[in-house]
Formats: structure tokens, sequence, C-alpha cells
């Protein structure tokens, strides 16, 4: 009979008990340390198809884009407008890299999350000895590092053209008015200019507003392209009223002009040439909350599903679908739950002036002022973006950690 | 029929000075009803090299598994070099190395790379440890392509690279000649060996069995989740049956000659004859003079004895044994 014992006494004389004594390393700690992230990164950073396909969509759209608008305006300016502006910008930032770079950071979090499993490093990695939470959590500044650089590089190239290459009047109604006009320098330049702002600027006319015949008597009596004469006249909302009347003086149609020049003031307030610093700067730290949403989301995702491809998908689904519907539908009993969605809550932080989820404008207050939205207060966006990342990295890190290997 | 295992003193601490590189008591895991590893109690000496034996389904790679902590016990405990785990698991991990199942790294990244990766998650002095690490098992010269332009022997190769970064006093290698060329298993043998020379225990579970008997000192033989039989190579031999080839001119009335003595009735025993000859198994712990009886049994009964030979029992014919002896006791 072969026991233990006998394995004991007659075997390989066994080497002296000896303690190995290893460095500290705190190898349990669930701290990281800048190697395993830097390795992290590196893994990442070569896998060239990712790569590429990060920078083409994040840098290559929208330099592809603005250049073909740069060489059109360069070769026809007179059919093709500047390549920059306020407005290019605003469609960039809030329809194009909003939307592409949360995909961005989706797809390289879900291969982060997943790609241990999938070549079977995670095995390796757990041997060891290192926590796996420390293994986890190595992955998301290493990530960051990643789309965070990307995203600016290619939301830098947008504001360069928006600004380099911005228009240099204003064009507001199809009038072109000089820029950053006060109230009073508006209305000054309306005077000077009252058959092109009569005939081309908003006018809304009420049973209150004073001198309401007057108006009338002005509107009715400048001859615009599309108006007496020829058309329905100036664009203007107004009563009936009765008509007439004696043609008015230079001096009132003067002051008819600086009067609508008045009251379309705060929608000329909101026009630029191009984007200000601040709102640059805004956009700028918006893109990246959303893209880091986007990996953190997708690393707990991959992590918890072990594979890279349905996590994507989810994540895709999530964005483009999902989230624009559960936005703007009010459905009854289910409105709370509908706030939870991180897509809305962002949508809520964005700059003021930027169009959010597939248009609907955003309003000088932001996106919480964005009429087409479910409302939310700011606090409650804040407590449900942070819910979203703390929530999905436990549940990456939780199933990293429990998960056989 | 399983033997019964006699343990020493349980130890209730969680770090001892274990001469035992690997310690286990009672290791269960079960995947739904079906057990893998059944209380199993293993004890690797330091400083050996140590055959880790069984069918497939065994629950080799399981055991191993839960050893280093890649999936949990259900019940029983255990210690890897003296420290209790999964309770002090970094500290046990800081030195052992172990390649499970097929070794698999990052496609996309070279050898040096990957390895670089595994440095970082062990102590700073890792990855000092890289060149060294990848010059030993001799692809240095390949270190820097892409390990999907890699062979299977290659990644071989490379997992016990990544095992020895951690300069592991304990290397617990599943199936570490699969993929490897003659001169691949001769270069990974030499090396086992030397690492045994240099203090440092390795667990090697394979099927080549021939292999182990040629590396290993000692073994254990697991079947259906049990280990079955433990120890030095050299006893557990000793214990196996003996078998004799008689070449004679009458095989036919040998057999029956010795059929008819005591050491043809013998419970161990069986005879056999083909026109060649004689083939004589007898029980374990025969001694040498029962060769001498069954010589001059046949000389004295008129068979010309042309050639005596004893058959010197390998380990593979061992584990066929003892397998088949389990298989044919249930």
């Amino acid at each position: 009979m072969t026991t233990l014992s006998d394995v004991g006494a007659t075997g390989p004389t066994p080497v002296p008990a000896s303690r190995v004594d290893v460095a500290p390393d705190r190898r349990g700690s669930w701290i990281p340390t800048g190697g395993m992230i830097a390795t992290r990164f590196m893994e990442l950073r070569r896998r060239r198809g990712l790569m590429i396909t990060l920078i083409l969509v994040t840098i290559g759209i929208p330099t592809v884009f603005l250049t073909i608008r740069l060489l059109l305006h360069a070769f026809a300016p007179k059919t093709y407008g500047p390549a920059g502006g306020y407005s290019i910008y605003t469609a960039f930032v809030s329809g194009v890299l909003y939307v592409l770079g949360f995909i961005v950071a989706a797809t390289l979090g879900a291969t982060a999350g997943s790609a241990d499993l999938t070549d079977g490093m995670f095995r390796h990695l757990v041997v060891t000895g290192r926590s796996r939470l420390a293994l986890y959590v190595a992955r998301i500044p290493a990530g960051l590092a990643v789309i965070v650089p990307l995203v600016a590089v290619g939301f830098t190239i947008v504001c360069a053209v928006c600004v380099f290459a911005s228009p240099t009047r204003l064009s507001f109604n199809g009038v072109n008015v000089p820029v950053n006009l006060s109230r009073a320098g508006l209305e000054g330049w309306a005077a000077d200019h009252a058959d092109e702002v009569i005939c081309n600027f908003g006018i809304r006319i009420g049973p209150s507003t004073p001198n309401a015949a007057t108006l009338n008597a002005v509107l009715n009596s400048v001859p615009c392209k599309n108006g007496p004469g020829g058309g329905p006249g100036p664009n203007v909302n107004q009563p009936a009223g009765p008509q007439g009347q004696p043609q008015p003086s230079q001096t009132q149609i003067g002051e008819t002009a600086s009067l609508i020049a008045g009251m379309n003031y705060s929608d000329y307030a909101r026009q630029f040439l191009y984007p200000s610093n601040s709102l640059m700067i805004k956009s700028g730290l918006w893109l990246e909350l959303e893209a880091v949403i986007g990996f953190v989301v997708a690393l707990g995702l991959g992590s918890l599903i072990g594979q890279r491809t349905v996590a994507v998908i989810m994540m895709i689904v999530l964005e483009v679908v999902l989230t624009p519907i559960l936005s703007r539908a009010r459905i009854p009993h289910l409105l709370n739950l509908q706030r939870a969605v991180v897509g809305l809550a962002t949508a809520h932080l964005a700059p003021g002036g930027l169009p959010v989820l597939g248009g609907g404008g955003g309003g000088p207050t932001g996106g919480s002022g964005n009429p087409g939205l479910l409302p939310e207060s700011t606090i409650v966006a804040v407590c449900v973006i942070i819910a979203w990342l703390v929530g999905w990295t436990i549940l990456g890190a939780w199933r990293m950690m429990t998960r056989d290997a | 029929m399983i033997e019964s295992l006699t343990l020493p003193a349980a130890s209730d601490s969680e770090v001892n000075e274990s001469q035992w590189a690997v310690e286990t008591r009672g290791l269960t895991k079960r995947f739904g009803e079906n057990v893998a590893v059944n209380g199993v109690e293993l004890l690797v000496p330091r400083g050996c090299a140590f055959g880790y034996l069984g069918p497939n389904g065994a629950g080799k790679t399981t055991l191993i598994r839960v050893l280093l902590g890649l999936t949990h016990a259900d019940a029983g405990t255990m210690f890897l070099l003296g420290h209790k785990v999964p309770r002090h698991r970094d500290k046990a991990l800081a030195r052992v190395g172990a390649i499970v199942d097929e070794p698999r790294f990052h496609g996309h990244l070279t050898g040096r790379q990957n390895l670089q990766i595994l440095a970082a998650a062990r102590e700073p002095e890792a990855r000092h440890r890289i060149g060294p690490s990848l010059e030993r098992v001799g692809i240095l010269h390949r270190a820097d392509d892409k390990v999907s332009k890699y062979s299977m022997g290659m990644r071989q190769r490379l997992g016990v690279a990544a095992c020895l970064i951690g300069n592991p006093q304990l290397l617990i290698l599943d199936e570490p000649m699969n993929g490897l060329d003659p001169a691949g298993m001769q270069d990974m043998r030499e090396m086992i060996l030397s690492l045994v020379a240099e203090g440092r225990t390795v667990v090697l579970s394979s099927h080549l069995l021939d292999e182990v008997e040629r590396t290993c000192d000692a073994v254990a033989i697991v079947d259906r989740g049990s280990v079955v039989r433990q120890g030095p190579i050299s006893e557990l031999l000793a214990g196996a049956s003996l078998k004799l080839q008689v070449e004679c001119s009458d095989p036919d009335r040998a057999r029956a000659l010795i059929a008819a003595t005591a050491i043809g009735a013998d419970d161990g025993a069986e005879v056999t004859a083909d026109p060649t000859g004689l083939g004589v198994t007898l029980s374990a712990g025969t001694g040498r003079e029962v060769i001498a009886e069954i010589n001059r049994l046949l000389v004295e009964g008129g068979i010309a004895v042309y050639r005596l030979q004893v058959i010197q029992a390998s380990l593979e014919s061992w584990f066929l044994q003892v397998t088949s002896r389990l298989g044919s006791s249930e």
C-alpha cells in the first residue's frame, strides 16, 4: 500500500522549506501599477485594425469632409460657402463626433473588456497572483489614454477649420449683418438698412403692439421682392387691419426697422461666425464625457458577456436606436425609467447652442432647454451618468473576479 | 481498488514552513452533478519533478485550475509553497509559474510584448528576466515576431518563458510536450531537469508516460477525480507485478507444469503460452528466487529452456495495470 507518509519518507529528498521572500509589490492591491497600465495601453494600441478604424472614424471622417469643403470653396467660392463656421461646427459636434465618438469608444471598451478572455491571456494574468480587480481597473486609464486623444484630435480639426475657415459676414435670415452688435447697435444698423430688415426679418405684431396701425402702414408700403407689387409682402405675422393709410415717412420706416431688429435680437445674438472659445471648451469636454461613458460602459459589458461583437452591437443599438426614442417619447408610467437612459442625461449636459439627439436644437440654456427632450434636471442627469459609470464598472469587475479562467 | 491514504498531521496555520510544494486535503470541485475533483489528497515534495498522470477526463486539469485559483474549490484546503490558498493566493502565486491547457497569447503582439504584459503584473524585477527567459527556452531569436506567426511548439516554449519570468519555486506544466518535435521534447526534458537541479519544483501533467518516467522522480495517478496512487516512481514500480518471458521447446507443457505448482496457483499469477514461448506474470513483491524455481521446474520436466528474461515494468505498463484494475473493479 502506498501512503502519503511513504512518499515523504522515501521520495525525492525534499528541499528544506525555504521561504522565498518576494519584494513587496502590493500584488493583492486593487490599484494597478503604472507598468500594468502602460502594457495594457500598448496591447490596445498595437491592434492595428482596430486603431485604423478608430482613427478613420474620429479623425478621418471630419478631415475628409472638411477638406472637400475647403477645396470646393477655394475653387468655386461663389457656389460653395466657407468650409467652417458656426453651423458646421454645431452640426459636426452634435451630429457626427457625438455619435461616432461614443461608438468608437464603445468598440474600444468592448475590446479591452473581452480581449484577454478571447485571446487566452486572462489565465496567464490570473496565475501571476495579481488582484483580478487590479487587472480590470488597469484597463480603464489605458483605454482612456487611447480614446481621449483620438476624440480630442478629431475635435481640434473641426474647431480649427470652423474657426479659421469661417464666413467673414453673418447671414441672418438671408441678410448680411455685422457680427457681435449690441441691441442698440443692431437697431441702429437696421435703421440704415430698413428695406432689407423689413422684408427679411421676422415680425410679430399683435393687438397689444403699440402703433400697430403705423407699423402695418410701413410694412405695406415697403416694396419687397416678394412683397407688395409681387407677393405677400414682408415676413409678417399680424392681424388684419385697415388699409388705405397714407405713405409713411422715411423716419417712420427707419423706426419700424429698428423695432423689428429689436424683436429679432435674441435670435441674432445666438448667431456667430464661428464658435466661441467657451463653447469649444465646453463642447470638447462634453464630447470627451460621452467618449468616457461609451468606453467604461462597453468595458463593463464586454467583461460581463466575455465577447466583443455582441457588446459593440448592443452599444450601437443603445446609442443610435434606443436613446433617441426614449429621450423624446413620453411613455406613461415609464418616464422615470426613461430618465435613467444615459444618453438623455448626456444630452441634457450639452453646451448651449448644440442641437442634440438627431436634431431639435439646443437652446441658450443648453440641452436642458431643448423642448424635444424629456425634461430632466442637471442634478439627476449627473447622478444618472455617475450611476452608469460606477454600475458598469462594478458589474464588469465582479464578473472578472468571479469568472473561471 | 483504491488504496487508503495516510495523511500527516493536519496543519491549521495559514502559512506554514511545509516541506511540500503542493499540499491538498479533501479538495473537491463539482460541476453540477459531476465531481471533477473528488477529495484529492496530494503531497508534492519540494525540489522534485512530480508527474501527474491520469486518463482523459480524470480531472487533472481541473485540479491544476483549482490549485491556481482559476476556478474555486467546493471543499477542502490547499497550500502552495506553504501559503494557504485562496486566502494568500497572491503570496503563493508570486513564486508559481504555470501553463494550463494550450498556452495562448495575444496574437497581434510579439512574444516579448506578451511577456512584458505578464511581467508588469508581477514584481518589478520580472521585466529584467524577460530576455533570459526567452533565451533559456530557445526563442530569443523569434522574440520580436508576432505570436500569431509562432508554431504550436514555439507557443509552448513561450508559455514556459512566461512561467520563468516570475523566478518560480513551483512550476505547474500541463502537457508541456504538446506540439514539440523530438528535439524540442529533448530540450524541454533537459530544461525541466535543470529547473529541478536549481531547487525548483516541477509538477508535470502529461499523457506521455515515457517522458514522465524519464523526467520525474515521483508521480501521482488520478482517476475519476481522485488520486489513486502516488509516490516515488522507483517504489511504485517495485510494487508492480513481475513479468517473465520464457523461450522453451514445449510452451504448452511448460504452462501446464507451472500451473500445477504453487507458483501457478498464486492469485496474482498468470501463465500464457504461444508457439514461441511462455509468458509468466507474477504478483507484486515476488522474489528473484521464484525465477530460478521456474527454470528448475522446466528443466527437470524435460523442457529445453533457451532464454528466460525478466521484463522490466515500465511506468506505462504500471499505469495501465492500475487504471485497468480500477476499471475492472467497478
